[in-house]
């Protein structure tokens, strides 16, 4: 329809255009089947972000030249969100019509996959569409418990052509991600109108750690195989509380901006059952020392939770405790990262005596616990075992925080002129 | 008397109706006894020989739950089977068929797609229809038409299949008891010589095509009353049509793959694969505006009746304001047809292996099913449930968009269900009218996700715990006093008269005359008045402007409502103290409503409808609603029957849970 850049035609290589072209049909394709998608490749984003301000102030602005579809790469990544669409015979056939070649990826649906054996139809995770020398990547997104969206790993099936295109360099499908929704923008860039997210630069940032652990609801079930589940009044008032309790702790951090992830025995909880242990007592929280900010206890006390103690100071060994309802206690530890370890401190108020839990360097990933997107270590089973021993997957319902521990140590003892500072108790 | 034989006092194929039959009959002698007053001894012996029955009984009841519990909870098996190896090449299918008194078979080209020799079930005639071009079998039923109207059953089905399709049946045991004029003349039709003078105990086998040629037939009569027919085998051939034959040449489009896809793989559904002029399989109702629950998703429970499913899927996607997306159907166990129905209506379907058994299987799968739809929309706040044997009444949705904010708002409700256990068309008049009642109905209800998620999925009963979901789900421990609110026409429908509790008798005198609601776009009258303070207001006042009947009238009678239309009436009923149901539960008995427990009342009154009046019953002095009884009047006492018959109720109550 005439629709391209002189520039295109004449300066910029066939090999510019082609990519301009085959993103131009796909969004052709796509608008002609309802269908909502959104950009979501990084290279083009970080492009855009450099003019966001440009971009947004003149939404149909004619461009000059073709500067961001035409950009060298061998994928053009989009973004589908399941419930907006379902699932239709006449767009592949539209495509096909187009000239697309394509590609579907899919797998069994992880919301069914805490289920004890239910078996859903497979769902769809990532459609490749081919085109001469370029291809677009679509990715669908689901939405799950904890108010996120996901999407699933890209794991090619053995009748599957591997050659389709270089797999390996598509941004997204090494791992499922977990994202929290866009708000999104729809600006004309390159005389294609598509909608981006409306702030490029963090869809970035929550791009470069989005990485999402499945809870292994296998063994979770082969664990209460073994241990049958608590079922008594006070188990399931225990796991109601902890699990509100938890949810206002992640409010309050994620207000405060301020990265936390399941530790202790609640990171425990969700990696040996997917649940929270009946028989703990608190929920647990760690927080590397990097993030502490000063407003945490009082937002806490804001929301509710008023400081129980506080241990430590911000040079070594903090840990705060607050009140949570019917005795139900939240614990945040303070992680301090040295070159080849992690650790955090522990106090014994009466005699001042310190200890030191020792954890293997891990990186954090998403995961959906209690109906909340937190974060636990990557790393889990190491973290696991250094806290808990190799003995972990077997309930011990006696702990002593002092003892118990498979990673604690000494740590010698406060110097009294501190313990007003370092041991306060309310 | 370990030999099972067809007794003409046994009459439900179900095990359990089956034992209970043989309590009635036991009832029944006792009575007998008394009568002829033959004195101890006899009356000893007698009991003796009972007993040793009853032990005998209860015995083979256990092995019977041994031999069921590895069964599962319907009793179809339909294409359990994969399809057999492709035939199309070949032109002529042997097909062998035998019938006899302890088993069936049937085998096509040396293939057995039938074989039935289980002790005390699969009586009655068996029907399988083959695809006239694949040779595939498409549909595989029982009809105990030893038992009555499972003739007019196995009619339907006969009509639903389409012509051209090969047809074969065989008996088991008995098949002609209640084997109507009606269904021989069907057979007739069909081109059997013998149906017409099937009679008691014959073996018969039949091979022929809807609509065409008949293969084959073989009849034995039975010699004598006590005896059975000598078994008969009927060897005969088939010839195959081309596919292009027995297929229908349907438009192609997306649904009409759909369609194809379903038809050629099973029968029974009648119109929807006919050629000419097919039914559809999309309904684009109207919506509703400010439809309230239209991101509410929608749990269908379903276990293997893909016939029940089929027409319940029907209704609901013609149900105004219905949204196909948010409807999610359960399957319990790896069911092929029930699959295949939910595909050809486009819906998505999730499959759940079976756990555990009976009762507690059917628990487990809601919770299953429950916890799945919470976890497939995340956003939803409440899910609505449905079960694979209910009509879905034209404004379903719309009653509850009306009506589902004040289970948002009002902490006291438990839940909003479409069904009035009291709503009989005798006992029901107006649909915009709703109630609030202290219990569970089901059959059609609304779930709050908090309630679920917070409350009922971490404590749900346990696989070894071999509970009814819905009778834990009453228990006080679970409901805490809340109530749940109904209309006063129900806005679902029971149909299904096999499931794990019921039969057709238990049907028949409880659920067919239930009034369902026809009339779309029911107004609901006054919907704020059913908040918890809001609704003693409303009961306060209408107490206050209710006519006391005449209590020295029997309330049984007609003649105790005056003949009037449109007014209120409030009679009383002694009940000593909140859980004293003797006389509401004789007095249900004889208004012939829900009797074989508690239903519909709130605070100790009921509210239904006799005669076109509103009428409120009140039990005192338990019900707070006593002190409206002007003193001049004498509550009524109804007795309750005497011991025996009583004793009989309770396994009675056991049966009525539905499933």
């Amino acid at each position: 329809n005439g629709a391209a850049f002189p520039k295109v035609r004449g300066s910029q290589s066939g090999q510019d255009s082609t990519r301009w072209h085959v993103v131009r049909k796909f969004l052709g394709l796509t608008s002609s089947h309802n269908i909502p998608v959104y950009l979501i490749d990084p290279l083009i984003l970080g492009l855009v972000d450099k003019d966001i301000e440009q971009i947004r102030s003149s939404p149909d602005g004619p461009n000059p030249e073709c500067k961001y579809f035409c950009a060298p790469r061998d994928f053009t990544t989009f973004a589908l969100l399941d419930k907006t669409w379902k699932y239709e015979v006449g767009l592949f056939r539209t495509a096909e019509k187009m000239g697309f070649q394509w590609l579907k990826i899919i797998n069994k649906d992880p919301r069914l996959d805490g289920m004890d054996d239910l078996s859903g139809m497979e769902i769809p995770l990532h459609y490749i569409f081919k085109l001469a020398s370029h291809a677009i990547h679509l990715v669908v997104f689901y939405e799950r418990s904890g108010n996120f969206l996901w999407h699933g790993p890209l794991r090619l099936k053995q009748h599957m052509d591997r050659k389709f295109v270089p797999f390996q360099k598509l941004h997204f499908g090494r791992y499922p991600g977990a994202y929290e929704k866009p708000e999104l923008l729809l600006v004309s860039i390159d005389d294609l109108k598509v909608q981006i997210p409306k702030n490029p630069s963090s869809f970035l940032e929550e791009m470069s750690h989005s990485r999402f652990l499945e809870c292994r609801y296998r063994e979770a079930r082969a664990f209460f195989q073994l241990y049958p589940d608590d079922t008594s009044h006070d188990a399931v008032e225990f796991r109601k509380k902890a699990k509100c309790l938890l949810h206002l702790a992640a409010l309050t951090l994620n207000n405060l901006g301020v990265k936390f992830w399941l530790s202790s025995g609640t990171c425990l909880g969700w990696y040996r059952q997917c649940n929270v242990i009946p028989h703990s007592k608190d929920v647990d929280l760690g927080i590397f020392i990097r993030d502490y900010k000063a407003d945490i206890i009082p937002a806490f006390q804001n929301a509710g939770l008023p400081l129980k103690h506080k241990f430590g100071k911000v040079e070594d060994s903090l840990e705060l405790s607050f009140q949570g309802e019917g005795d139900v206690k939240l614990d945040i530890f303070f992680f301090y990262e040295e070159d080849d370890h992690i650790w955090n401190g522990g106090t014994q108020a009466k005699s001042g005596k310190k200890f030191k839990y020792l954890f293997p360097k891990f990186t954090l990933c998403w995961t959906e616990f209690v109906e909340l997107k937190v974060h636990v270590p990557c790393e889990t089973l190491q973290y696991v075992e250094a806290n808990y021993g190799p003995e972990w997957k077997v309930p011990v319902k006696t702990w002593d925080w002092k003892s118990s521990p498979f990673n604690v140590q000494d740590n010698g003892v406060w110097p009294i002129d501190e313990w007003d500072n370092v041991i306060q108790i309310y | 008397m370990d030999e099972w034989k067809p007794n003409p006092a046994v009459k439900a194929h179900k095990k359990r109706s089956w034992y209970l039959a043989w309590k009635y009959k036991l009832m029944n002698q006792r009575a007998l006894r008394k009568l002829c007053q033959t004195g101890a001894v006899l009356f000893l012996l007698v009991t003796v020989i009972v007993n040793i029955k009853l032990i005998l009984d209860t015995r083979r009841a256990a092995y019977e739950e041994e031999e069921e519990s590895a069964q599962d909870y319907d009793d179809e098996m339909l294409n359990v089977e994969a399809p057999r190896h492709p035939v199309n090449n070949k032109k002529v299918l042997d097909v062998e068929v035998y019938s006899s008194r302890s088993k069936v078979y049937v085998a096509v080209d040396g293939t057995t797609v039938l074989e039935d020799e289980a002790r005390e079930q699969g009586r009655g005639i068996h029907v399988i229809v083959l695809n006239q071009a694949t040779g595939h079998v498409m549909a595989k039923r029982v009809f105990d038409t030893y038992s009555p109207h499972e003739d007019e059953a196995m009619v339907l089905f006969l009509n639903m299949v389409a012509r051209g399709r090969i047809l074969i049946f065989t008996i088991k045991d008995e098949g002609s008891f209640h084997l109507k004029e009606t269904a021989k003349n069907v057979l007739k039709s069909l081109g059997s010589q013998v149906a017409p003078f099937l009679s008691w105990r014959d073996m018969w086998t039949f091979v022929g095509k809807k609509g065409g040629e008949v293969y084959g037939e073989k009849h034995a009569k039975s010699p004598a009353l006590s005896t059975w027919g000598d078994p008969v085998l009927l060897k005969t051939e088939v010839h195959l049509t081309s596919v292009e034959d027995a297929e229908c040449h349907w438009p192609d489009t997306e649904l009409n793959r759909r369609r194809k896809r379903f038809c050629s793989k099973v029968e029974g559904y009648g119109s929807v694969c006919s050629c000419k002029d097919p039914t559809p399989i999309e309904f684009n109702p109207d919506p509703l505006k400010d439809n309230k629950v239209f991101d509410v998703p929608v749990a269908v429970i379903a276990g293997n009746r893909p016939n029940y499913l089929y027409r319940m899927l029907r209704s609901l996607l013609s149900a105004q304001g219905v949204n196909p997306q948010m409807i999610t159907v359960f399957i319990d166990g790896y069911y092929e047809e029930p699959m295949d129905v939910v595909e050809l209506f486009g819906l998505s379907g999730i499959q759940h292996t079976p756990i555990s058994i009976k009762n507690a299987r059917v628990s487990q799968h809601y919770k299953a099913s429950l916890t799945a739809t919470f976890n497939l929309f995340p956003d939803a706040k409440f899910a609505v449930v449905l079960e694979e044997d209910l009509d879905i009444s034209v404004d379903f949705f719309s009653f509850l968009s009306q009506s589902i904010h004040l289970l948002e708002e009002d902490e006291s409700l438990y839940c909003i269900s479409a069904w009035n256990d009291q709503g009989y068309e005798h006992t029901a008049e107006d649909p915009s009218l709703l109630y609030r009642v202290e219990t569970m109905p089901g059959l059609g209800w609304v779930l709050r996700k908090s309630l679920y998620k917070d409350e009922l999925e971490p404590k749900w009963p346990t696989p070894e715990k071999l509970w009814d979901w819905d009778m834990w789900m009453r228990m006080p421990e679970q409901r805490k006093g809340r109530e749940c609110i109904i209309p006063d026409i129900s806005r679902s429908y029971h149909f299904g008269i096999v499931g794990l509790n019921m039969n057709g008798y238990f049907h028949e005198a409880y659920f067919k005359k239930h009034k369902f609601n026809t009339v779309p776009n029911v107004q609901l009258k006054n919907v704020e008045s059913l908040r918890k303070d809001n609704y003693e207001t409303e009961i306060h006042r209408l107490l206050g402007e209710a006519e006391v009947l005449d209590h020295s009238k029997n309330p049984c009678e007609d003649s105790f409502v005056p003949d009037t239309e449109g007014k209120v009436y409030v009679m009383f009923i002694r009940m000593e103290q909140e859980a004293d149901f003797t006389t509401w539960t004789q007095l249900a008995k004889c208004l012939h409503i829900w009797d074989l427990d508690v239903r519909g009342n709130h605070k100790g009154l009921w509210r239904l409808f006799r005669k076109k009046n509103h009428f409120l019953v009140v039990g005192v002095p338990a019900s707070p609603y006593s002190s409206k009884k002007p003193s001049s009047v004498t509550p009524i006492y109804m007795e309750p029957p005497a011991k025996e018959e009583g004793a009989v109720a309770v396994p009675a109550v056991a049966a009525a849970e539905q499933t």
